[in-house]
This record gives structure tokens, C-alpha cells and sequence, in this order.
């Protein structure tokens, strides 16, 4: 450190002396040198090049049953053994992860465009329209993701657009929640308050000030989500009411391995074994990403 | 000092009763929503009947009339509401029995699971919290990561039946239809997950503070400090995601009432809401806002008790 003079070298000097007593500040590692991260990378990597590539790894048809062969235990050909109706699990597990991460994908999309720009909305209207819009994310947010996603789906047509659209809306409170909390704690904080007594006007604080500094929130928020997203869509697989009955999921798989359970557990394990593994690699990201992004609580 | 007192009680009064009024409002907006919603839907119960068993037009128009469903729905919810109002919950579309049986029927299974679910996870939560305060560095502390990881990376639904692969069909300890207590111990366990991380940070910093430091100084024990002192500081913690783990133990009993074939509200939820069965699913999802609304209030009780601060 440089001091001209006297002066500053002397408040300088104060001032390192003062950080001296602090604890040491910790330093920020590096995103990818955390043992934790890299594992969530190296499971979800895998896990997205089994989606997009499936095809390469697998010659059978997930699709296609083998009635003489059912429950038949892993062998060399079926190197995942064959479900209930004759049909290749390992292939079907493929083409699962797939749509699993494909549902998960659309439907934390669809939660972060309409909870974001809804709680946004209500709350730079405020008034009448904040307090009613406000009351009915409370009310969503109260009832069990599981149970509204469920109800959207019998009235919605079965298929992969539906599920997108009802796992999205069931989660979208929660990024609603969280765009009106930063909303309102960065509208009451002094640069805000400087912004506007320039005159900037209130989209653009909106637009250059808050929702840069709010980013960081929703970033956390979406790698919570996402692996949820992902276990509703089983859920609602596995309840019957996802995609049309043929796709295969690993819900569905996990619904009808437990029909055979005792028989065939073998068809059982592979999609449960993919379904936490995700979840679990999600985990060890989301941890990473909420260290990083998270402002709030850096470094604890 | 006596006119303070009362002052203070007539504060925490007026706080409950503007609480209540709120939640009865609440109510009132979901049991509306929830009855126009499920006639959005299309298709009803005799739809349904029909195309299970054959019902020729003429029979299907005289089951919808002696249903009332023929009427405008303004009309059938004037109906309704009207006997809603004095607690009359109506009779099943589908299996043409009062609604009430059924849910009281089905209200003690939730309730069971619930109950044991929530008491080994706050059991498990508090007490892993509180072992790893007292003794920062032990293995107590690994464990709170260990649990709170375990539920963020592990959701009921699969444990629940990695569960029953490995307790069931390999070590073929118990049979899984009909067993509360795994179910009880996958849920409890997640429940723990999240409340063991925040409140042992809070418990952490909380045994630092000055106070602590007198009790400490006044030659209190380790235990009898933890439990005397610091716990019910930190519970509040623990009760302000009240609402949080409510959400997710009937998010994750859905799964497990199907899983192990308990029939609970959340069994009966799902197979009313497939079987267009309008009575019982407004019915089971005005229980289900009722607790909500009522494990919110208790909430909201404990914590004015267990928390003085929040008096004012």
C-alpha cells in the first residue's frame, strides 16, 4: 500500500491495524475447486448426455415389448433386465432422463417467467392489485405443490406441454415470493432512493437497478426448484396423471416395477437409483450456486 | 405497571382476532375458488358412470337431476353454501354416502402419520441440534449437514420406495402395505432436514451471546443451560417454518398414503379428484385449507408465547 502523505499514512495505518483484529476475511473459492460441486457437475453431465444423446447408447426400443421375456433379471443383451411388459429398462431409463430433465427445464422456466413477472407486477402497482395478488400466491404457496399440479393436470390434456405448464404453475409462488421481497428490500435501500431523486424513471430502476441486484435470489431459487420439478413430475407419473401412458418416465417405470416389486426388483431400482441420483447431484450444485449467488449469505 | 399489562394482553388479543378473521376469510376464498374450479373441469361424475357402466341418455338426465347437477352452478352453489354454513359437508356423488364418514374415516390415518412424522422430526431435529451445540466439532455437528443434505438430496418419494426395496422385498422385515411407521420415519427424518440446519445456527450463535456467558459464569450446567436458555430462544426458529414443513409433510404424504396404501385424506383426494366426486374433493381440500389455516394460527400462538419480542 501506497501513502503520499503523512496524513494518510497514518489513517491508513489506523486502518490495518483494524482490519488486523478482525477475523480473517474468508476467501471466496473458486467455483470449481469444491469437491462438491464437481460431483454435482459430473452427475448432472452425465445425466444430460444420456438425455441428449440417448440414442447412441441404447439399440432397443424402449418401447417395444417382449411378452415371452418379462421380469427377466439384467443379462448381456438387456444389461438392465426387462420390466413387467417385456420391455427394455435400461433403454426406457434413457429416454426417462430425457423427458425428466426436459419437464424439469420447461417447468422452472414457466415458474420463474410467471412468478417473476407477476409478483413484479402486483407490487410496482401496489394498492388493491398488490394485496389481492399477493393474497392468492400466499394461498398457492400454502397448498402442497404435489396437490395443485395434480388438480391442474385433470383438467388439462394429458401430455408433455400440460405437465410443463402445472408443475410450472404450482411452483411459480415461490419465485413470485421471493421477486417481491428483494422487490420491496431493494425499493427502501439508498441507491434506489438516489436513482430517483435524479429522476430516473421507475421502469428503468426496475430494470437497470433492481432486478440486477435480484438475480442473484432467483438463481439460488431455480437450483432449488429444479430437482423438485423433476420429483413432482415423477409424482404426477407415478399418480398416472403426467404424460399420456406410452412416454416412458421414470414415474411410470416406478409405477409399474411396484405392481411386480417382489418378482422384479430389478426394474424397480434403476429408475429410483436415477431419480436420487439427479436429485443428489442437483444438491451438491444447488449448495454451490447458493454459496455464490446468494448475497445474503456469502461466505457462511 | 397494571394498565400495562392489560394493554399488552389487549394488544396480543386484537393481533389473534384479526389473525382469525383472516384465516376465515381465507377459507371462505378457497371453499369459492375450490367449488367453481372443480366444474371447470370437464366431464362429471355421470359422465363417468356412463361410460364405466351403460346409462342411456334419459337415465343419465334423471341422475343428474336427482344429483341437482342439471341446475346453474350459481344455483348449486347458493345450495351448497347454504348448507355448508351449518357444517352439513353433503353427500358423495359417487358412492352415494354422507362425505362425513368418509373423511372422518380417513381424517385419523392422516393424522397418525402426520403426528408421528412430525414428532420424530422435531425429536430428531431438536435433539441433533441441540447435541451439536453443546459439543461444536463432535460428530453431531457432521450430522446436522448430514441430515439437512440428506432431505434437500433425497425426496420422500424416492426413499420411500427405495424403502420398501430394501426393508420389504430384501430384508423382508415388515410388509409394506399398510405400515405407518416407515412411512412416519422417511417424512420425520425430512422434517428433521429442515429445521436441524437453521436451528442449529441459530442455537450457535445464540450460545455466545452474554447471557449465556452469565449462566455459564454462574457455573450452570452445560445441558441446563442448552435447554433452559438457548432452546427456547432458537425454537422460534423452528416454528417460523411452521409453514414450510406443514407444506411438505402433505406434499410427501400424497406419495407415501399411495406408496404403503394408507387411506388417508390424501388417498381419498386423489381418487375423489379422478372420480369427478365434486362433494368430496371440495370437501377434502377445505380440510386440508382448514389445517393449513389452523397449524398457521398455532403457529402464530407458540410463537407470541415462546417469543415476548413479538408482543409489542
Amino acid at each position: 500500500m501506497t501513502c503520499n502523505t503523512e496524513k494518510t499514512c497514518q489513517i491508513l495505518g489506523a486502518e490495518e491495524a483494524f482490519v488486523k483484529d478482525l477475523p480473517p476475511r474468508q476467501e471466496r473459492k473458486p467455483f470449481f475447486a469444491d469437491s462438491k460441486t464437481i460431483l454435482g457437475f459430473l452427475i448432472l453431465g452425465v445425466a444430460l448426455v444420456l438425455a441428449f444423446g440417448g440414442h447412441l447408447f441404447t439399440t432397443a426400443d424402449p418401447l417395444k415389448q417382449d411378452l415371452l421375456l418379462i421380469n427377466q433379471p439384467p443379462s448381456k443383451t438387456h444389461l438392465l433386465g426387462l420390466d413387467s411388459l417385456g420391455r427394455d429398462v435400461y433403454s426406457r431409463l434413457v429416454y426417462g432422463t430425457r423427458l425428466s430433465l426436459m419437464v424439469a427445464a420447461g417447468a422452472t422456466g414457466v415458474a420463474l417467467l410467471v412468478g417473476v413477472g407477476l409478483g413484479l407486477l402486483a407490487v410496482s402497482i401496489g394498492g388493491v392489485v398488490d394485496y389481492i395478488m399477493y393474497g392468492i400466491i400466499d394461498l398457492i404457496r400454502a397448498m402442497p405443490g404435489v396437490l395443485f399440479a395434480l388438480a391442474m393436470m385433470v383438467t388439462l390434456q394429458p401430455g408433455i406441454p400440460s405437465v410443463i405448464l402445472a408443475v410450472g404453475i404450482a411452483f411459480s409462488p415461490n419465485f413470485a415470493r421471493i421477486a417481491r421481497d428483494t422487490y420491496l428490500r431493494e425499493m427502501a435501500s439508498g441507491y434506489v432512493a438516489a436513482a430517483r431523486s435524479m429522476g430516473v424513471g421507475r421502469l428503468s430502476i426496475l430494470k437497470r437497478h433492481v432486478f440486477l441486484n435480484i438475480i442473484g435470489a432467483l438463481i439460488t431459487q431455480t437450483a432449488i426448484i429444479l430437482p423438485r420439478a423433476i420429483v413432482t413430475e415423477s409424482v404426477l407419473s407415478f399418480l398416472g396423471l403426467g404424460v399420456s401412458p406410452e412416454t416412458p418416465t421414470w414415474g411410470r417405470m416406478i409405477a409399474n416395477a411396484l405392481d411386480f416389486i417382489e418378482i422384479a426388483p430389478h426394474a424397480m431400482i434403476a429408475p429410483v437409483a436415477a431419480l436420487s441420483m439427479v436429485t443428489f447431484g442437483f444438491a451438491m450444485l444447488g449448495d454451490a450456486v447458493r454459496l455464490r449467488f446468494d448475497p445474503l449469505r456469502c461466505g457462511s | 405497571m397494571k394498565t400495562m399489562v392489560i394493554k399488552r394482553a389487549a394488544v396480543t388479543l386484537y393481533g389473534l382476532l384479526l389473525a382469525t378473521v383472516r384465516a376465515l376469510g381465507l377459507m371462505i376464498c378457497i371453499a369459492v375458488a375450490v367449488f367453481f374450479l372443480i366444474r371447470a373441469i370437464p366431464g362429471d361424475v355421470v359422465d363417468l358412470k356412463a361410460y364405466q357402466g351403460a346409462l342411456d341418455a334419459h337415465e343419465q338426465a334423471e341422475l343428474r337431476q336427482e344429483l341437482g347437477l342439471d341446475q346453474p352452478v350459481t344455483v348449486q352453489f347458493y345450495k351448497w353454501f347454504k348448507k355448508m354454513a351449518v357444517g352439513d359437508l353433503g353427500i358423495s356423488l359417487r358412492y352415494v354416502r354422507p362425505v362425513k364418514d368418509m373423511i372422518l374415516h380417513a381424517v385419523p390415518i392422516t393424522l397418525k402419520l402426520a403426528s408421528f412424522s412430525l414428532a420424530i422430526g422435531l425429536a430428531i431435529g431438536i435433539g441433533v441440534a441441540t447435541a451439536a451445540a453443546v459439543r461444536p466439532g463432535s460428530i453431531f455437528e457432521w450430522l446436522v449437514n448430514g441430515i439437512n443434505i440428506w432431505s434437500i438430496a433425497f425426496p420422500t418419494f424416492s426413499v420411500g420406495v427405495a424403502a420398501i426395496l430394501v426393508f420389504v422385498i430384501w430384508l423382508g422385515w415388515t410388509n409394506h402395505m399398510g405400515n405407518i411407521w416407515l412411512p412416519s420415519l422417511i417424512l420425520g427424518i425430512d422434517v428433521a432436514g429442515q429445521i436441524v440446519k437453521p436451528l442449529h445456527e441459530d442455537l450457535k450463535e445464540c450460545m455466545e451471546s452474554s447471557f449465556i456467558r452469565t449462566a455459564r459464569a454462574k457455573g450452570l450446567t452445560p445441558l441446563r443451560i442448552v435447554f433452559f436458555h438457548a432452546l427456547p430462544n432458537s425454537l422460534t426458529v423452528a416454528l417460523a417454518l411452521g409453514g414450510i414443513i406443514l407444506a411438505g409433510l402433505v406434499n410427501g404424504s400424497i406419495t407415501m398414503e399411495v406408496l404403503f396404501g394408507l387411506p388417508g385424506m390424501s388417498s381419498l383426494a386423489l381418487s375423489s379428484i379422478q372420480g369427478r366426486d365434486y362433494t368430496v374433493v371440495q370437501a377434502v381440500i377445505l380440510y386440508l385449507a382448514l389445517s393449513v389455516v389452523v397449524a398457521n394460527f398455532i403457529t402464530d400462538i407458540l410463537q407470541r408465547i415462546l417469543d415476548p419480542r413479538l408482543k409489542r
